[in-house]
């Protein structure tokens, strides 16, 4: 396998688009929950974890970019390769794989949950699985382009929703902030490392990199794009904090949904209905994005075509969503797939930068850098 | 075999015709059945001189003028080739003996002169077109702006455009299109500012179709597009000679078609489609304002009917409840649901839109006001429909007739039927997924091989001015970047930047 992608002229993106491809794989369904997730471990100091979980997101970002950089124009399937030979290599790019698709598939599901929950308690989930799946699937149809033009038309048309925070501002009481730094260390790197399922996105950087034009500015434009998810994840979670009397935020499932309640306009009330549809033009680039990314090992790693292997992503996938049935069990894979995620997304970057830099100095004088090994 | 056909084609086509009079009329008549092929014989000395011409196609009193007159009063000139040629007033001879070139120049309008037992004939162009004088523009009329529009002679049209854009860079390459029927083309650009690689795939495109006949610009341009499946055009016509021109300078291409009274040009994408030439005309304040109402027309149109049928079937909630109990009230004599009411209104719409464009402009204007206020006061009335209804109905019909370009308005109002069904089964979910679909689709478009989405994706902020916005003219000092044109700059900006000190 080619450690190195070298995509035609045509199919090159400006670095400025990793802003919002990074933002907008960030940004999902996890941030729907998250208020409440933060508060269970670090109580009114939940904000704090938040942003401290986009700080760390933010340093292993820094370290995927550094590693990266070590190469011409690889992606994580080449650099696996090219670290691990091809057996290990592979073997470590199919779990990556997996998780990537398990990503798509937790995605999937919650969205559908909520949407049952919210709007049509009767819809059943393959139905609109069906919709979700042929949708991103014929994004991903289009390439690349198409992908992160989702991601950008998805950022741009979404911009309006962080305003909607100020109404339910209006009604919060400050106080319920203070004391700041209540909750010791432990509990807040608790929320940090909880709230991880909702920061997952930057990993993607990994596989878009042959794609960026102008390489040397990947790490200026992928970390805005993590910034920019930090400060919306943190005034989201602060709004909540702020707006929520303490027992009802641990009640509420759905903070951010519930804050769009509170919305309204002369014509429109129970935004909330709103909302949870547009949510869906948020949800549909970062299920394309996991399945262009997941799609892609196919041809990297197998050297078949992407297209078989995004239809057999999409027909797993789609089988996998009538075995998750009830409330507790998709609970216990979004657990699941956090945690791996929070290991998948941010320690093993960083792990696999000693590794590379470490194999590079060893090898420097023998390989020339692995560069077109 | 193949092969031993396509030899047996070849020598076809070099082929000399017959030196008998006799004989050459016999091979015209079989290669032309059961035309209008007309022979006129002159003799002298037991010299015999035949002028083939189909006499549907020629001018005849040119004939009588320039061919005829010459040859009889000049006695004294020998009747061959060489002779003819000194005394025929003509400006444009061929010489020529091959059949096939006899047989296409007559159907251009050409005349063929010989004598007999010379090796060589003259073919000699007298044709008679019949076309209509230049007229004011009718499907896309402005306020502002020349009012001229193209015709259907390919002749007149290249007149307007070089009368335009008096600019010795102004190509016009030949092109011809269809395999039988051979029409003339040209290709129009600016050399010097449209892209090579442009010019060269539009080239490309219409030389390698292998089609028999193409009807006009617009098919030619569907048959050249990108993705014909897709409901929306990727290549525009125009009748106005002035959008060319300026599409022109901003580095696009043209393509002119004999007996096609419109214009072929891209790349264009989806938002030119609702750039009119008067938002150039106008000041740019007035021009912004217009385009943004067009912008926001096409969402409407496009989502408050699906709105209406997504909150009314499932959504009421959404809905404050003094404004419910009137929609309540004007909807409770309706027995049927919303999807069903709207589609029935809607369908009534696009049948009165249809009947009045088929119909002549008088009658269309009463069939627009029986089919206003007759259908929909009797609508109501009869608690077909809910009279709230019938103003989305109308705002979203109105919306789609504000775009500049019929085919995208038409498109534009063929979407809104799936997207009601849609929202008549999944709500507000199903409009997202038809929003995101239709994200996704025009994502995927391409116009010429260009993004069908830019400027906005991918994003260059210099072009929004042209197409998204309107900004002041100082800003627009570069060409737009998705037509990749060869000299970027329009005029210096530093110039137009420069601003004086106060009292200077």
């Amino acid at each position: 396998m080619e450690v190195n992608v070298k995509p035609r002229d045509g199919l090159q993106l400006h670095a400025f688009l990793l802003i919002f491809i990074v933002h907008s794989t960030q940004i999902g369904v996890g941030l729907v929950g998250l208020p409440r997730i933060v508060y269970l471990d670090a109580g009114h100091d939940g904000w704090i974890s938040v942003f401290l979980a986009g700080v760390l997101g933010g340093v292993s970002l820094w370290f995927m970019v550094k590693m990266l950089g070590q190469y011409d124009s690889a992606d994580l399937y080449g650099i696996h390769a090219d670290v691990f030979g091809k057996w290990i290599g592979n073997f470590l790019s199919l779990m990556y794989m997996g998780y990537l698709a398990a990503a798509f598939f937790v995605i999937y599901i919650n969205y559908i949950e909520i949407v049952q929950v919210w709007i049509f308690p009767n819809l059943p989930t393959w139905q609109l699985g069906l919709v979700l799946t042929l949708l991103s699937a014929y994004a991903v149809y289009g390439g690349i382009r198409v992908v992160v033009g989702t991601a950008f038309l998805s950022v741009m048309g979404t911009l309006w929703m962080v305003f909607v925070l100020f109404v339910p501002l209006k009604h919060s009481e400050i106080n319920h902030i203070f004391p700041i730094l209540d909750a010791d260390i432990e509990q807040i790197l608790k929320g940090a490392h909880n709230s991880s399922l909702s920061m997952m996105g930057m990993e993607l950087v990994l596989f878009v990199y042959p794609y960026i034009k102008e390489k040397q500015k990947t790490q200026i434009f992928s970390q805005i794009g993590n910034a920019y998810t930090a400060f919306i994840f943190t005034l989201v979670t602060f709004v909540s904090i702020i707006y929520y009397a303490g027992g009802s935020l641990e009640q509420t499932i759905w903070p951010v949904i519930s804050l769009f309640k509170i919305v309204r306009l002369p014509n429109l009330e129970r935004f909330e209905i709103i909302a949870v549809s547009f949510w869906m033009l948020i949800i549909v680039p970062n299920l394309c994005i996991y399945l262009w990314a997941a799609s892609k090992g196919f041809s990297r790693i197998f050297a078949g075509k992407q297209k078989w292997g995004l239809w057999i992503l999409v027909s797993l996938i789609f089988v996998s969503s009538f075995f998750v049935k009830a409330r507790y069990q998709m609970n216990l894979i979004s657990d699941i797939i956090g945690k791996f995620g929070f290991y998948a997304a941010v320690c093993y970057p960083i792990l696999l930068y000693f590794i590379v830099s470490a194999k590079n100095k060893y090898f420097r004088g023998k390989n020339n850098h692995a560069k077109g090994s | 075999m193949f092969k031993w056909k396509k030899e047996s084609k070849s020598q076809e086509v070099f082929k000399a015709h017959s030196l008998y009079i006799d004989e050459l009329k016999e091979q015209l008549k079989n290669e032309l059945l059961y035309s209008d092929i007309t022979f006129r014989h002159l003799k002298k000395n037991g010299n015999r001189i035949v002028f083939c011409f189909l006499e549907s196609l020629i001018d005849k009193s040119s004939l009588d003028e320039f061919i005829l007159a010459p040859i009889q009063n000049n006695e004294k000139i020998e009747w061959s080739v060489q002779g003819f040629t000194q005394v025929l007033p003509l400006s444009v001879l061929t010489v020529t003996n091959q059949l096939s070139e006899i047989i296409s120049g007559l159907i251009e309008g050409n005349v063929y002169i010989y004598v007999e037992g010379d090796p060589y004939g003259l073919l000699t162009n007298l044709s008679k077109t019949v076309e209509r004088g230049v007229e004011k523009p009718e499907t896309e009329s402005n306020v502002y702006g020349p009012k001229i529009s193209f015709t259907e002679s390919l002749v007149s049209n290249m007149n307007i455009l070089r009368n335009n854009l008096k600019d010795p860079n102004l190509c016009m390459q030949d092109l011809v299109v269809g395999k039988r029927v051979k029409t003339k083309a040209k290709l129009v650009y600016i050399q010097g500012i449209a892209d090579e690689e442009l010019v060269t795939t539009f080239k490309q495109r219409i030389s390698e179709l292998e089609i028999d006949y193409v009807p006009g610009n617009t098919v030619l341009g569907h048959l050249i597009e990108n993705n014909s499946w897709s409901v929306f055009p990727q290549l525009m016509t125009t009748e106005l000679p002035d959008r060319i021109s300026i599409a022109l300078y901003r580095g696009k291409v043209a393509v002119l078609m004999d007996r096609s009274p419109d214009c072929l040009y891209g790349p264009t994408t989806f938002f030119s489609y609702f750039e009119s030439t008067e938002d150039v005309y106008m000041r740019w304040n007035m021009g912004l304002f217009l385009r943004v109402l067009r912008l926001t027309a096409l969402f409407l149109s496009v989502l408050l009917t699906p709105a209406y049928v997504a909150v009314l079937t499932y959504h009421y909630e959404v809905i404050p409840s003094p404004m419910l109990v009137t929609l309540g009230e004007s909807r409770s004599k309706v027995p049927f649901p919303p999807v069903f009411e709207t589609l029935l209104l809607e369908f009534v719409i696009e049948l009165l839109r249809e009947a009045g464009a088929r119909l002549p402009t008088k009658v269309g204007q009463t069939i627009g006001i029986v089919g206003g206020i007759v259908i929909g006061q009797a609508a109501v009335q009869a608690g077909f429909t809910s009279n709230i209804l019938i103003i989305m109905i109308a705002l979203s019909a109105l919306g789609s007739f504000t775009t500049p370009s019929y085919l995208m308005g038409t498109a534009i109002r063929m979407i809104r039927f799936p997207i009601i069904i849609i929202a008549g089964i999944w709500g507000g979910i199903g409009i997202m997924v038809a929003f995101c679909f239709f994200i996704i689709h025009l994502l995927r478009l391409e116009t010429l091989g260009k993004p069908y989405l830019s400027p906005v994706y991918p994003l260059q902020w210099r072009d929004l001015g042209y197409s998204f916005f309107l900004v002041p003219y100082q800003y627009l000092a570069k060409r737009p970047q998705t037509n990749k044109p060869v000299d970027k700059e329009r005029f210096s900006e530093k110039k137009a930047k420069l601003k004086k000190d106060i009292d200077e």
